[in-house]
């Protein structure tokens, strides 16, 4: 039994009470195909006519990001009313009448064509044959829109619209296909109902969990089996877009993305000290994306997300944002040389992604020397300059906060402790780092997907139990308790013989955890033992023992999957936000438990017990 | 054998109850360790239940989510403790979880030994010898979703408790109608109040009420 709650936020009362008018969702109208991004440069995107695709449904709407984004008013529940589905599907079923449909002459109901034009953005993808981005960019995908309102600014775009001149498949065979064209998978333009709701429930978790992201604003279901998912960000730009431009020494309108990011960036107020002298606003553009994408690689790292950061820069968005959760995983433990098979390739590892990252801020100092001199020169010659220090030094002060924060220190005692005493947190580190990089003794080995080596330590579990016991004990763990509580299910004995060196390298890490503890002590003028009480609280949240990962999401979209027609929107969006805020692992959430006492369903039960089974994997 | 049973209720409506639980302690530095029904919100919980503790000066605590497995370090770590408090919850899921990892029996061990064993709602039920008490009123009841059969709990009094009891005409019809078929005497406790088991006596704290062989009777006031 429960103690008694009080009644949700959005109760019913609330929601009997609310009554749609004819303005409620004129927002939506605002979504019509025109984009700022227009008017910049006609090589950084093909514009087509779209037409409505009749027969969709709402399959899910992501009711938080619409009021968020103001699209919808703050007051509205989370009900999918008749008009609003009605805007949802006015706004968003529609298909490109492509190369295909011209060539052929295939008609359409005027009144069907909408009235403006959409496009399909141009960026540089290496899976393309034109290595200089001439003839890549969004193959299934187009931009719906701008939306400003009072909330802000988002960029909006859906995928599953149609088969554009941009993919990959319509270079590699030279010919445009018909949307739907049943002979290929993912060059026909359409996009499946299971990856939209996999990207949906990824990306909402990662949100809460302060990841950069894209995010999923609904999906749409069709006859045909097929979906439409409409995605949702700040600034939907990518590095690629960029560089295409770059490679292709297209100074005009490398110089325009450039201006409209930065624009962009200072309208949307997320650069607010902007200089005004032009060089001096592309050197502010290089040290923030030095900052962003130091920050990221070193949060990817710690967080054990994989995102195929490449050369292209494709499967990132500018402000480090995930994009494209195709390829996205995070796993359980640190498994640093799990590598996709992409048919014809592996793909770079987690530890790999510092130096891609790297790599593409690299491209960022070759654009701002080109843009400053007009002269392109070559890409390794910026390999030294000051921005790599720079990044370097990011980097590792971002995986330093980082380790802090997975202790379970508040922001200000880690801003102390790195102050009082860096060395301390480093030394840390590197014992950290031992057991985090350990790997079995069995070597690599082939995976559904790729290869592997596992990890065999649990970083979480000793983070979350560690400060209990030392608050129970007041001293030390013995060393076969420290195995005992890290050791993961891809152990073997052997992994985990306690070897002179393994046991000096945990009395050295317990040593080391003692004396940050005793450092945030006397910094904070608190006791020890206080200090422990702060980390086992936040600990225990921060390394939930469930935690999901790339395995888990995929099979409990197959769960879904398996009773989606039984499922309304409203169902589904209940199960989004329950599942999503079950894995808000940020401490300083102020979650009420008023808010979570929901009752389980059969199917979130079952994802709960998908997560426990597959939390070390990847 | 010391049991501490909470109806639920608010912070401070608990306060009294939670003096006499704290008191029953020996430790002056005592260690507390928290189990939640289940780990869904349990973290959250017991972020709660640390800082409603703190207040009376407890520093030490140990949280144990009973539904994820657990390693033998922090298992012995928690019988070795000061008190097991055992949260509210799906009366049904928190027995089954029990029960499948092998956690009742040690729960009932370690109060037989003179632990100091308490438990909110659900969590108190469980201490009695079944959990019948959370299958009625059909108004207020908690839904089996576990399809239990096997209502047997810890069996450590000799009474049933039935926890945020409203004193009105539709509780009192069940409550009689249970008391009946059932050979223990049913307490009926509204929040804020409680019940302390000790080896020496049987102690309510706030209002409490008996329900015996269809019969009603105020015990405390």
């Amino acid at each position: 039994m429960t103690r008694l709650k009080k009644n949700s936020l959005r109760s019913w009362s609330e929601e009997a009470g609310f009554k749609p008018t004819a303005r409620t969702y004129s927002k939506f109208k605002k979504i019509n195909g025109k984009h700022p991004f227009q008017r910049e440069t006609k090589d950084s995107f093909v514009a087509y006519r779209a037409r409505v695709r009749h027969g969709g449904k709402v399959v899910v709407f992501n009711f938080e990001l619409a009021r968020a984004m103001g699209l919808i008013p703050k007051g509205h529940p989370d009900k999918m009313t008749k008009d609003l589905e009605k805007a949802i599907v006015d706004t968003f079923a529609i298909v490109i009448i492509n190369e295909y449909d011209q060539i052929n002459k295939i008609k359409y109901p005027e009144k069907d064509i909408k009235p403006n034009f959409y496009m399909a953005t141009r960026y540089l993808q290496l899976q393309h044959p034109n290595k200089q981005g001439k003839t890549s960019g969004d193959g299934r995908s187009i931009w719906n829109g701008c939306l400003e309102t009072k909330n802000g600014i988002w960029d909006i775009s859906s995928c599953g619209t149609g088969a554009t001149c941009l993919s990959p498949a319509t270079h590699i065979q030279k010919k445009y296909f018909q949307t739907g064209d049943p002979s290929i998978s993912y060059g026909c333009g359409y996009a499946e109902l299971d990856e939209g709701l996999a990207t949906m429930f990824f990306s909402e978790i990662l949100h809460k969990n302060q990841v950069t992201t894209e995010r999923v604003l609904g999906v749409l279901k069709f006859p045909d089996g097929y979906a439409i998912t409409i995605r949702v960000h700040d600034n939907l730009l990518r590095p690629s877009h960029m560089f295409n431009h770059l490679k292709q020494s297209n100074f005009d309108a490398l110089e325009k993305v450039v201006n409209y990011y930065i624009d962009r960036q200072i309208k949307n107020g997320v650069w607010t000290d902007m200089p005004e002298n032009a060089h001096a606003r592309y050197d502010f553009f290089l040290e923030k994306q030095t900052e962003v994408f130091a920050k990221t690689a070193a949060k990817f790292e710690d967080e054990y997300i994989f995102c195929w950061l490449d050369w292209d820069g494709d499967n990132v968005l500018m402000d480090g944002g995930i994009i494209d959760y195709g390829s996205v995983r995070q796993f359980g433990l640190f498994h640093s040389e799990y590598r996709f098979d992409d048919q014809d390739r592996f793909s770079t590892s987690i530890i790999e992604q510092k130096n891609k990252a790297k790599y593409t801020v690299q491209n960022f100092a070759q654009i701002v020397d080109y843009l400053k001199t007009g002269e392109r020169r070559s890409l390794k010659d910026f390999a030294q300059e000051p921005w790599s220090e720079n990044f370097e030094k990011v980097f590792e002060t971002a995986k330093l906060k980082n380790l802090l924060y997975k202790i379970g220190f508040k922001k200000e005692v880690r801003d102390q402790i790195l102050e009082r005493n860096c060395d301390l947190v480093q030394e840390f580190s590197k014992s950290f780092s031992y057991f985090e990089r350990a790997k079995s003794v069995k070597g690599p080995k082939k995976v559904s997907d790729g290869i592997n080596w596992d990890a065999i330590f649990c970083m979480r579990d000793i983070l979350r139990e560690l400060p209990q016991l030392y608050l129970s004990r007041g001293e030390s763990i013995k060393r076969k308790e420290f195995l005992e509580i890290l050791k993961s299910s891809y152990a073997t004995e052997e992994d985990l013989l306690l070897s002179t060196y393994r046991k000096k390298k945990i009395d050295s890490f317990q040593d080391l955890y003692w004396q940050l503890v005793k450092t945030a002590s006397s910094l904070q003028k608190i006791t020890q033992n206080n200090v422990l009480l702060n980390l086992t609280m936040r600990s225990s949240i921060i390394n939930k023992y469930d935690r999901v990962t790339g395995d888990s999401i995929t099979t409990i979209t197959d769960m879904m999957m398996e009773k989606i027609d039984n499922l309304s929107p409203d169902k589904l969006y209940s199960l989004l936000e329950n599942f999503s805020e079950y894995q808000n692992l940020d401490p300083d959430t102020d979650k009420s438990l008023e808010k979570n006492q929901w009752q389980k369903s059969q199917l979130m039960r079952g994802f709960l017990q998908v997560v426990r089974d597959y939390r070390e994997g990847l | 054998m010391n049991l501490v049973f909470y109806s639920g209720g608010s912070e401070e409506e608990n306060i009294e109850l939670d003096e006499e639980c704290l008191s029953l302690l020996e430790n002056n530095n005592p260690t507390l360790v928290f189990i939640p029904c289940s780990s869904y919100d349990g973290d959250y919980e017991f972020r709660d239940f640390v800082r409603h503790y703190q207040r009376f000066g407890i520093s030490r605590f140990l949280y144990f989510p009973i539904d994820v497995p657990q390693d033998n370090v922090l298992l012995k770590e928690v019988f070795q403790s000061d008190l097991i408090h055992l949260g509210g919850g799906n009366t049904y899921y928190f027995l089954n979880t029990l029960r499948k990892r092998g956690y009742l029996s040690f729960l009932r061990e370690y109060a037989l030994e003179g632990g100091l064993l308490s438990g909110l709602s659900a969590g108190g039920i469980l201490m009695t010898p079944n959990i019948n008490t959370a299958g009625y009123p059909d108004f207020d009841k908690d839904d089996n979703e576990e399809d239990l059969t096997n209502f047997k709990a810890m069996n450590l009094v000799k009474f049933e408790f039935f926890p945020h009891y409203k004193n009105s005409v539709r509780y009192d019809r069940e409550l009689r109608k249970q008391s009946l078929i059932t050979k223990n005497p049913i307490y009926a406790l509204p929040d804020g109040a409680g019940i302390i088991k000790t080896p020496r006596a049987l102690q309510f704290i706030g209002k409490a009420w008996c329900f015996h062989q269809g019969l009603k009777t105020l015990i405390n006031s």
